[in-house]
Order: structure tokens, then sequence, then C-alpha cells
């Protein structure tokens, strides 16, 4: 079995690794217009302004939109079918992600689901993953 | 009306389609080519362009301009990797066309099936740049995983069920039955589709076009040139391209129709005619929830309204009020790419489409890809 890509760091999204590792989950935010970016990138794509600061995110979304992927990556062999879902973050980013911690079929995993941010240890990178807020764990 | 500098269709050719591995494209191209220049009329010195779509499998223009013998070209284009797939070609031609750059413009589209085997086996690349925050995840396989998305997701926007999608699976069958190089001919049942495979839960295999190896081309010139021709013309009443806002695959504001509805938009607020004129429609069927999202997107019904309009298909098939794809598309009669559903809306406003030739057809509507890709053609014929 082979193994599971590994993300390769890029100087503009080397915070976002970084905070990672320390368990936090960082956006870079335009000073200009005052929108999040993702992914991370040297300027805005909303209104190109060139000054970016990186705050903490929420790490709460729901799901956008998910599929359950029956034609697996090198490393998820031994996991298909799992999800692949779409999160709008509360910041109105999407971004990818597994969802752990649910059973992965259509009657467990639904679009509109709050999800949370936890991280995976993977080859030293510590990697966003989302799970199902579910009874208690679910926050405001 | 554009006056004397009105692109036309003057003809259009296809080689033969095959489903094996390894089959040399070129002798494909020059049939193709040379079957749209017979069908025309023309000779290869009467071609003063060539525009293509390149991929895996095609050939460059002036490859083509060489296998066939062009003495020069005035214009030319090899239009990849991000426009609105084979339709690109043909929507290159006629600006050129009708802006005088050139006269007469081949136009094709060749593919081979080892192109359309990898959508779902991408070379396996470093997890950097954009790729590091999808890969990681498993998302692998090209756009497939964002159609799947796409399909949920429109699925609890607008309602509707599994059915409305395999709706257009089924008429594909239907129409590629009654066409001379449909590939996938055998009758599907809706219970069929429902226990197909899935690629992508809700995308099931039967949500997907069929890869071949294969070329079809047409000919674009004026209606002053087309006069002097043997064959029918057909009129390019209008164009449109459509990206959305932020174009993309995923992040495009809106997700689940892409640049389908500002296209369509552009090219009725262009066009001579409305869709209640419409007699039939060439949509584009890489993905069934591509098909749908035309149909809506055109206002050939409301957005969200497709399950009821299409009537359990009969709307859509043999004797229905619009007829869809009607050689099958590229669910059933393989993925030319693009460029096979702008033929056969020609053939078929030409009255060439013996036993699926759908009846007094006057007026058809051509679209291509999805996303941040869109293409669309109004062709008429009066
Ligand atoms: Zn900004």
């Amino acid at each position: 079995m082979s193994a599971r890509f590994v993300p390769v760091p890029t100087p503009e999204t080397g915070t976002y690794w970084e905070k990672a590792a320390e368990g936090e989950l960082w956006l870079p935010r335009c000073d200009s217009c005052g929108r999040a970016v993702f992914y991370p990138r040297s300027f805005c794509p909303h209104c190109h302004g060139d000054d970016l600061t990186w705050f903490r995110a929420s790490g709460r979304g729901v799901v956008e939109s998910f599929i359950i992927n029956h034609n697996p990556a090198p490393g998820y062999e031994q996991d298909a079918p799992y999800v692949i879902a779409l999160i709008m973050l509360e910041e109105g980013v999407r971004l990818t992600t597994n969802l752990l911690g649910v059973e992965q079929t259509p009657d467990a995993v639904r679009i509109g689901l709050p999800v949370e941010v936890v991280f995976e240890q993977r080859d030293g990178i510590a990697l966003p993953q989302f799970r199902v807020i579910t009874g208690d764990g679910a926050s405001g | 009306m554009k006056g004397a500098r009105q692109a036309t269709v003057v003809g259009v050719g296809y080689s033969s389609v095959h489903r094996e591995i390894g089959v040399d494209t070129r002798p494909l191209v020059v049939d193709a080519c040379l079957g749209a220049l017979h069908d025309a009329g023309l000779t290869t010195s009467q071609i003063d362009a060539v525009f293509e779509y390149p991929g895996a499998g095609s050939q460059i223009a002036v490859n083509v301009q060489r296998l066939l013998g062009i003495p020069d070209l005035r214009a030319f284009g090899d239009l990849g990797g991000s426009g609105p797939s084979g339709l690109a070609a043909a929507m290159a031609a006629v600006a050129a066309v009708e802006s005088g750059v050139c006269d007469v413009a081949l136009v094709f589209r060749s593919v081979n099936r080892e192109w359309g085997q990898q959508s779902g086996r991408t070379e396996v690349p470093p997890a950097g740049n954009a790729a590091q925050f999808t890969l990681p995840y498993g998302d692998f396989g090209g756009i497939i995983p964002s159609i799947g998305m796409k399909k949920y997701r429109r699925l609890a926007e607008l309602g509707g069920s599994e059915e409305d999608y395999g709706h257009i699976t089924l008429n594909a069958r239907q129409w590629s039955a009654m066409y001379e190089r449909g590939v996938l001919t055998q009758p599907l049942t809706m219970d069929d589709y429902l226990s197909s495979r899935f690629i992508a839960e809700p995308l099931r295999l039967l949500d997907c076009d069929y890869p071949v190896t294969g070329a079809c081309a047409a000919i674009i010139t004026t209606a002053e040139r087309a006069r002097d021709l043997a064959g029918a013309a057909v009129t390019v009443d209008s164009v449109a391209f459509g990206t959305g806002s932020r174009p993309d695959w995923t992040f495009s504001d809106d997700f689940v129709f892409g640049g389908t509805i500002g296209c369509a938009q552009h090219l009725w607020a262009t066009s001579s005619v409305t869709p209640a004129e419409v007699d039939v429609a060439e949509l584009y069927d890489g993905f069934t929830h591509i098909t749908i999202s035309w149909v809506e997107a055109l206002g050939l019904c409301g957005i969200g309204e497709f399950g009821d309009w299409v009537d359990g298909g009969k709307r859509i098939g043999p004797g229905g009020a619009l007829p869809l794809n009607t050689n099958g598309g590229q669910l059933a009669s393989g993925r030319l790419h693009g460029l096979s559903f702008l033929t056969e809306a020609v053939q078929q406003l030409r009255g060439d489409c013996g036993p699926r030739q759908v009846p007094g057809a006057r007026v058809a509507v051509v679209a291509n890809a999805h996303g941040p890709q869109c293409g669309a053609m109004v062709l008429t014929r009066t």
C-alpha cells in the first residue's frame, strides 16, 4: 500500500502549517477588505490588497457538500469508500477535508452538519481535519 | 444580423470511433477533416485557418495543416486547457471569420481513449501549491470529486432526485440506438442506472461519459462564401463564453452552476431567437450534472425545475417536445470532447439525421463544459 500524500508547504503557506503543528487553524485576512483568504497566498484574491494578517480561525463550519469516494487515492485503499467534504468555515472560506468520527455513509453525513477542526499527525505534519459536532460538543 | 461576414457552418466530418487503446489519431484527424471539406464542397487549398482544442491524442493546428497539405494559414490556434472543450475551436473560428482575419476556417477535435481514462487516474504529483490542501485528503481524480459534490449540493439546495440524473443517461441510449456512430447502444432501465457503481458517491459510473478514440471536424465561413457552396449552410446566430465570478471548479461563487447561468444570459442577449424557440438541444454530458445545469441555465426550464420538466424522459427523447443530445452525446456515443455537439446540431438543422431527425428543426442550442470553462452557441437555419 502506498503512503498518503503529505503536504509540501510553500512560502505563502508556511504559517498555516506551523500553526497547525501547534494545534490551531490560522488563516490570512486582508487588511484592506477584511475578508479571510483560503488557500493562503501573497495577496488578496478579492481586492488585490498586498497586506494580509494571519489570525486564528474559529475552526468551526458546516458541510457545504461531500462525496463518498469509491476510487481511492494512494494511501486510502484500505479506507475506501471514504468521505471527502467541502467545509464552509464561519469565516466564509471553503476548504477540503475528510470527516472523522462519523460513519462514511450518506445516512450519517449530510450537507449542513456542523463540524470542527481536529489535527491528524502524518509524517511530521499536523493536518487539519474536521469532525462532526454532536450533542454536548456542539457549541454556538 | 452581421451581413456578409455572418459566420456559418458549411460542413461537418467524422472519423471512425474506437474503443480500444493504442490507436494513432493522425489518420483519424485527416479522415474527419477531409470529410468536412468534402461535405462543404471545398478543397484543402481553400482553407485559410485552422483551430483546434489540443490534448492527448490531438494534433496541433499546423500539424494538420501539413498533413492535409494546406499551403498557408491566415489564422490558427490551439485553444486548450481552460476553454469550453472542443467548442472552443469553433468559437474562435467564428470570431476570426466575422472579424475578417480569415475566410474559411477548419476546426477539429481529436482525442484518444487513454486521455479519457486518465480523468480518474491523474499522475501522482507532489502535494504542493494548491494541491497541498486537497491531495492529502485523498481528493484525487481531476474534477470528479468536485462534480460529485456539485450533484449532492444541487439535490440539497434545489431538491429533485437521482432519477433526474438517470433520465439524462437513459435518454442518451435511446438516441444512440438510432445513430450510425453510436457506441453504447443497449437500452438502459432506471434500475440499471440506480444500481450502477459509485465513483464518487453520489456520482455513478453511468453519470460519466465514455472514453473513445476518434475525431470530428467542421468548416466555418461567411454567409457570402456559403452561397457559392453545394452544402446547406447553418447560421451561427450567437456565441457566448462564461466563467462566473471567482472562476474555479471548487472555489467559484456559484458552486452548483459554475459559469453556465451567466454564459446563457450573454448567449440569449445577442441571439435573434428565444429559449422558447429552440427545437433541439445538444448540451455537454461529460457528467450528467453538467447537462442538467445547462438545461436550467439556458432557461429551457426554470432553475430547480428539471425533474418535473423532463417528464420521465419523454420531453427530451425521440418525439419529445425538446429532443436532447440526439446522437447519444458522449454518454452513449463516446467522448469526442465537445465538438460533436456542434456537428450534430448542424446535421439536425440540415435535416441529415435519418431515423433520429427532429422534424422541422430550425433552431438549435449547443453548450460545452461547466465550472469556469463555459461556452455556448445558438444555430439557426431559415
Ligand atoms: Zn482584500
